[in-house]
């Protein structure tokens, strides 16, 4: 009797997370949300300020980037009518899965620098980042994505993502999802079909709802439409700079927590806006401003914002007008192609939009992540970038590795490269600003020559 | 009277048929141009085969007959003196679309290699088949492989993708599967590379057949009974593919229909086992049209993998030295692939090389053209069909849901 009481106690421990006080919690989690709303506040006044002609319809985009508000209570509205609340941490989750069974997905990935002091506490600073953020972010409560989410989907994808879903089990449910390594074989397309298919299983269960073969197509189509609004945005900053860089990466951002048929409605608004600005030749800055385009690590939103700010506010001043990074534009990148509209089909175009069209460099091919290099190629040439950023966060072991890969490349078709290296803190702010200045002042001297 | 009155049924429900998918297509084709390039595919399949069976009937009734089939309809199609009696059979072109009821203007090139192939040796005209040619078995031989390997290189297996009514019958098979919301299945990678050089083997087969059955005309010794020309089996086994062609029984089926042939002809006819067996349709031929059509309904494109005229003209396509001079090439350009895998799952007959193959010409004997990888590839001009280097369809950006149901 007393031995099992004994497990039973065990089990209700926490393996990783340590015990916090309920008061320090409460403290924490106050002082935290100040400074983050006051930091959400301060960049985008500092966008604003950068373009005085910040297209109006940015308007809908600034309210939903303060997550303790409009979009928290709507949440939590939602949960209220009964609606489940899936976060995901990594790209790979199958968000069609999600909407099909009525249930609102959203990415749990933090960017708070001060929930990764916290995090401290849990695993050695030498993890990334994103991982010590996320895990300080749930152990005060912090999140009102993470914390109102009923399941989590972990991927285990860097090692990171693989330890961070154990640990987040300390709170959620957590379904894990292995991925292969390997993308290019028979056999990790028919493991990942399996996991795709064991998740449907996991979210029909949890909602209660099946996912009907209408209710899947609905779903792709919603994405569909998103990933076409969003590359109707791109098409339009391929041309002189319609929109600062970092406006558009903050609209992109949002779709990870906003509702995506109201997302796409309104970033459609926003490139009818941009579209008349082309047609008056209303730049956002001068069309000579060096194109810049940032790689690498993921860049979350509010804390992990300092280099775009950075580059936008430079003297001289770069724009960013693409980017590769898992949390902007490989979002939306890829859109589901369904050849023929049946359940096997859709799963199976489903299991491939996110295993074989991802360029995550987490996968290892003897062709050297060629996917990667060859979507970086065409952007530059797309774009017509001047100068490639390649931010990496100290612990980010996968995208540290393929710089090299990356420089060779970029070399070879002459684009310079700049490895940035840096962590959530804002203590290196000045002196990241020099390095990016000094950058910067090398392409517009490229440019000028 | 009964068959006539049947015939009659047939001949209107077809027209109607007809009528209204092309008034159909004409409508979402034109409301989204070449926007759905499946649409359009299956416009253009519906109008060939609408061109091949029906539009060739109009004209004058009652041109040279055939001493051996009698008042047979290929003899009143328009196009019986287009060549004169220098060709009576009209151009080969590599397409499943019968010489049997319906040839003398657009013949199956399958049917000619076989038929021209065995009286090869003979002289001049006036022997066998020769009766009706002023040329002599090499000349038609050459003619046929010039039209043949001309054809190829202009659009190669787009004739498979995009004209051949049997590939319209297999693709309405994928439709009818759809209705039912039914999976397909796929062969695996081995099996289909299998699948499609197995198709030489069967060409092969069937040309050393028509020679060994052809012996009469060729050896002067009769290997086998009744197949000296003008004997019952003359027919049948100087091509002898075609009895068992899957097409042969839908060719009849569409001409009956159409009114260009009558069902009572074969009983009007009948002066022998040859004809008592069936005028045109062989029980092999209904054999393998069945095995054939179950198969594309879990297979896409089932017969397209072993399509023996398939083979034929990706031979002239896609294998050196003819795959230079080619004009309508399917390409890639490496750097916009992402290697989604998309081109690789909607392909309909599993090619896979235009996922693997890192960029550049990716046209293989596999691939008919149909450019259901270029209208799914969701990077912009990453895939293209190019005619002669100018490039004719595009991959796109296209994201709205194509396909209807």
């Amino acid at each position: 009797m007393s031995e099992t009481l004994k497990m039973k106690e065990q089990k209700q421990q926490k393996k990783y997370v340590p015990e916090i006080s309920q008061k320090e919690i409460e403290e924490l989690n106050k002082s935290i949300e100040t400074s983050s709303q006051k930091i959400v506040a301060e960049t985008i006044k500092k966008m604003k300020e950068t373009d005085k002609n910040r297209p109006k319809t940015m308007k809908y985009f600034d309210e939903m980037a303060d997550l303790f508000d409009k979009r928290k209570k709507e949440i939590i509205e939602e949960k209220k009518s009964g609606k489940k609340v899936i976060g995901y941490l990594c790209l790979f989750a199958p968000i069609e899965l999600i909407l099909a069974a009525d249930a609102i997905p959203v990415r749990v990935n933090s960017g708070w620098y001060d929930a990764s002091k916290i995090g401290d506490r849990v695993v050695p600073v030498e993890v990334c980042p994103v991982i010590r953020s996320t895990i300080g972010a749930k152990m005060v409560a912090l999140s009102p994505f993470l914390e109102n989410s009923d399941a989590i989907i972990s991927v285990l994808t860097c090692d990171g993502m693989t330890k961070l879903g154990e640990i987040l089990s300390d709170y959620k449910t957590v379904w894990q999802m292995t991925i292969p390594r390997i993308k290019d074989s028979d056999q990790a397309l028919q493991l990942w079909n399996k996991e795709i298919t064991n998740i449907k299983k996991e979210i029909e269960k949890l909602t209660g709802n099946k996912i009907t073969r209408k209710k899947l197509r609905k779903a792709i189509e919603l994405t569909q439409k998103a990933t076409k609004a969003f590359r109707r945005l791109q098409d339009l900053r391929k041309g002189n700079p319609v929109i600062m860089g970092r406006d558009a990466m903050l609209a992109i951002q949002t779709y990870m927590w906003d509702d995506i048929e109201r997302w796409t409605e309104n970033t459609n608004k926003l490139c009818d806006e941009l579209e008349n600005r082309v047609k008056n030749k209303n730049w956002s800055t001068s069309p000579d401003t060096p194109k810049v385009m940032i790689t690498g690590t993921p860049m979350f939103w509010p804390d992990n914002w300092k280099v775009p700010t950075l580059i936008e506010e430079a003297n001289p001043q770069g724009v960013i007008v693409a980017d590769e990074l898992c949390s902007n534009e490989r979002i939306l990148n890829d859109p589901v192609g369904v050849d023929e509209w049946t359940m096997n089909d859709m799963i199976n175009a489903i299991s491939e939009r996110y295993l074989m069209a991802s360029t995550c460099p987490c996968f290892s091919s003897s062709d050297g992540n060629e996917d990667r290099i060859n979507w970086l190629i065409t952007k530059v040439k797309d774009y017509k970038i001047d100068g490639v950023i390649y931010y990496v966060v100290r612990g980010c072991m996968l995208y540290a590795m393929e710089y090299t890969r990356v420089k060779k490349v970029l070399d070879d078709i002459n684009v310079p490269v700049y490895y940035l290296d840096t962590e959530y803190t804002r203590e290196d702010v000045g002196q990241m600003k020099t390095r990016i200045e000094a950058f910067l002042e090398m392409l517009s001297a490229r440019k000028d020559f | 009277m009964s068959i006539t009155l049947l015939g009659n049924i047939l001949q209107i429900a077809v027209f109607a048929g007809l009528i209204l998918a092309g008034i159909l297509i004409i409508l979402i084709w034109v409301k989204d141009k070449t926007k759905n390039i499946s649409t359009l595919r299956l416009f253009v399949q519906i109008a060939f085969t609408v061109l091949i069976f029906l539009g060739l009937i109009i004209g004058p009734y009652g041109l040279p007959q055939n001493p051996y089939i009698g008042d047979a309809p290929r003899d009143r199609l328009v196009g019986a003196d287009l060549f004169g009696n220098q060709f009576p059979d009209g151009l080969s072109v590599p397409v499943l679309a019968c010489w049997y009821p319906n040839g003398r203007t657009i013949t199956c090139a399958v049917w000619q290699l076989q038929a021209y192939l065995f009286p090869f040796w003979e002289s001049g005209p006036g022997f066998g088949w020769g009766t009706f040619y002023s040329l002599n078995g090499l000349q038609r031989i050459a003619i046929v492989f010039g039209f043949l390997i001309a054809m190829s290189l202009v659009i190669g297996r787009a004739f498979c993708g995009w004209l051949c009514p049997f590939g319209l019958y297999n693709d309405l098979m994928i439709r009818i599967r759809k209705l039912f919301g039914k999976k397909h299945l796929s062969f695996s990678d081995r099996t289909n590379k299998a699948l499609g050089q197995s198709r030489y083997l069967i060409i092969a087969a069937f040309l050393i057949l028509s020679v060994i059955l052809g012996s009469q005309a060729i050896f002067g010794i009769q290997l086998i009974d009744n197949t000296a020309p003008g004997e019952y089996y003359y027919s049948y086994f100087s091509a002898p593919f075609c009895q068992v062609c899957p097409m042969k029984p839908l060719c009849v089926l569409i001409e009956i229909g159409a009114g260009a042939m009558l069902p009572l002809q074969e009983i009007n006819h009948s002066t022998g086992a040859f004809y008592q067996a069936g005028y045109y349709v062989t029980s092999l031929n209904l054999a393998v049209l069945a095995i054939v059509t179950i198969g594309a309904l879990a297979y896409r494109r089932f017969w397209c993998r072993i399509c023996p005229l398939g083979g034929l003209t990706a031979l002239f396509s896609t294998f050196y030295p003819f795959k230079k001079v080619a004009l309508l090439r399917l390409n890639k350009i490496e750097e916009k692939c992402t290697k989604c895998g998309i081109c690789k799952r909607v392909c309909p007959t599993q090619v896979t090389e235009v996922y693997e193959e890192k960029g550049g010409d990716v046209t293989v004997s596999g691939c008919m053209l149909c450019a259901r990888c270029v209208e799914m590839c969701p990077y912009e001009d990453c895939l293209e069909v190019k005619m002669a280097g100018k490039p004719v369809l595009k991959s796109r950006n296209w994201l709205e849901p194509t396909e209807n149901e």
